[in-house]
């Protein structure tokens, strides 16, 4: 089958966005394909919820194209398609988890049976509890409940383990997978790079309303290619600051991290500063260190542009 | 294709409203105030106070009957709306595929049983207190009961479409105090100030207790369009202020 048989399950296209004047999208292009989990990663303000509420039919466009299942986002059909977690999403105090559950479930018509969503969801035993006797991470899984309960085909969640227990967490991020694996679309907005290193097929980075990057996590630490040097020295910190390639310098305990692009050349620089250095250790970044490194570069660039 | 993926809309309806029945139902801060204090007011303004007079009964029970809906109007959909507008809810179940109009009428058909329960007691406190009235006086009072609903139910909703959960119960408790006192619908508005008598024609309680009044043939029918006119009216800005609150908020 050739791949434009496969239309992408939703899609921005040149689209622009702003806020009281100020752009937070400026001609972004976006697609997201079937039986992947994307994560989209990006500090605060970056347009992460921006794209997010765009393709669900929050929000509506300045200009450009948005497409969920070759439909306006917001006609019914394509709702009927789509299971969202908000990050925050009440709940009907006064009824019960299972009830909740099946008034949701009742939208749609290819909806899983009540108790299956509750197991999935990990609510088996708490679905006769009142939604206002749960507590933060209960409710949360109640959302998540919510999310699946139409088997839709896009499963939009943003920061959808927020007070999650690192098990109950784990148990999620499973039932995720299998959603993907069994063909769903997933977009996964979250600040824990754990959760999207764990999780995500693909991750996008944006920030100021561009994509940084976009690939498999392994793509995206090795693009950066960032290393973190680590050493025991007496000198200040800010001392180290204008090293090669360093993007960020932090004390961690008795030492100093220095987060750089060239780490061969930092620290032989770093040895000509301070030729006592104790101990020092260099090892690959997380995806973390990645990303800051990444929207850092960005902002340099921006700035002497 | 699309039969197979949205659900019939008919059910939809019923569980909606089904399950804001049974919400309210739980919650006893708005079931006792709502049906609860029309009847214990109107047991203790008539019945006790009026000491036994079947024409103070009568006029009574016309004029409580639209202070008994106003409560489940105001407050269900005044304080509820806002309340899960804020919490997040009403923004899911509009991603939903769930009819735009599922919600409303479930809120309509929540305030309507309430109501009607708040109705029926005070009819039977009614009827002990010595209230006789022909079955087709009967009918037509109903029918204004039930009629009344409409008004209050748009300015509720267009409080809640604007405030925040405690304010919109702060506004509805000051509009539901207001409409009861200054339209006439506790005591007639002959006992008040010449000032508070003029502000009585722009609210509906007023209008709704004086056509009430028509139904048991307590007051003139030939009357009817003096109230009946600006009732409409009144209504028709009352959906102008809910459907530019809805605005408001879904923009």
């Amino acid at each position: 089958m050739p791949l434009n048989a496969c239309p992408p399950v939703a899609m921005l296209g040149h689209v622009t966005k702003a806020y009281k004047g100020r752009r937070v999208l400026d001609g972004f292009d976006f697609a997201l394909e079937a039986g992947q989990v994307t994560a989209l990663l990006g500090p605060n303000g970056a347009g992460k919820s921006t794209v997010a509420g765009l393709l669900t039919g929050r929000i509506a466009a300045d200009a450009g194209t948005v497409q969920l299942f070759g439909l306006d986002p917001r006609a019914p059909l394509a709702r009927a398609r789509l299971g969202i977690m908000l990050q925050a999403g009440g709940l009907p105090e006064t009824l019960t988890v299972a009830e909740a559950v099946a008034l949701h479930a009742g939208y749609f018509a290819r909806s899983l049976p009540t108790s299956d969503v509750l197991e999935q969801a990990g609510l088996t035993d708490l679905a006769h509890r009142r939604c206002d006797r749960l507590s933060g991470g209960e409710a949360r899984k109640v959302q998540f409940a919510l999310a699946i309960a139409g088997s839709p085909d896009l499963l939009v969640l943003d920061e959808p383990t927020t007070g999650f227990d690192p098990e109950a967490r784990r148990a999620m991020w499973q039932v995720v997978r299998a959603k993907a694996e069994a063909g769903a679309a997933v977009l996964l907005a979250t600040h824990h790079m754990d959760e999207a290193e764990a999780l995500a097929d693909r991750i996008v980075v944006i920030a100021d309303g561009r994509i940084l990057a976009d690939g498999p996590p392994a793509a995206i630490k090795a693009q950066v290619a960032a290393s973190v040097l680590k050493l025991r020295t007496r000198l200040a910190a800010q001392r180290f600051a204008a090293l090669p390639g360093v993007v960020k310098v932090e004390t961690v305990g008795a030492d100093l991290a220095i987060l750089t692009t060239a780490p061969r050349a930092a620290l032989e620089a770093a040895f000509a500063l301070d030729p006592a250095i104790e101990a020092f250790e260099v090892t690959s970044a997380s995806l973390e260190d990645a990303l800051a490194n990444l929207v850092t570069a960005n902002r340099t660039m921006k700035e002497a542009a | 294709m699309s039969a197979a993926l949205i659900a019939p809309a008919p059910a939809v309806y019923a569980r909606e409203s089904w399950a804001e029945i049974v919400k309210s139902a739980r919650m006893p801060q708005f079931i006792i105030p709502t049906i609860a204090l029309p009847p214990a007011f109107y047991a203790l303004f008539a019945l006790a106070m009026g000491q036994g007079s079947a024409e103070v009964a009568t006029r009574t029970l016309a004029t409580f009957g639209v202070f008994a809906v106003m409560g489940p109007a105001l407050f269900g959909f005044g304080a509820n709306i806002a309340a899960e507008r804020e919490s997040g809810q009403l923004e899911l179940k509009r991603l939903s595929p769930m009819p735009a109009g599922a919600q409303i009428a479930a809120k309509v058909a929540a305030t309507t049983v309430f109501s009607m329960v708040a109705f029926v007691l005070l009819y039977a406190l009614g009827l002990a207190g010595g209230v006789v009235l022909p079955a087709g006086r009967w009918a037509a009072l109903i029918a204004v009961h039930t009629l009344a609903i409409i008004p209050f139910a748009l300015i509720g909703l267009g409080i809640g479409y604007r405030l925040g959960q405690k304010g919109a119960v702060a506004v509805a408790n000051i509009v539901f105090l207001a409409m009861a006192v200054l339209g006439g619908l506790w005591m007639p508005i002959a006992v008040l100030p010449q000032a508070m008598q003029a502000l009585a024609w722009t609210l509906p309680s007023y209008h709704l207790g004086e056509i009430a009044l028509m139904a048991v043939g307590k007051s003139d029918a030939a009357n009817l369009w003096l109230h009946a006119g600006p009732l409409a009216l009144i209504t028709l800005a009352a959906a102008l202020f809910a459907w530019t609150g809805e605005r408001q908020q879904a923009g």
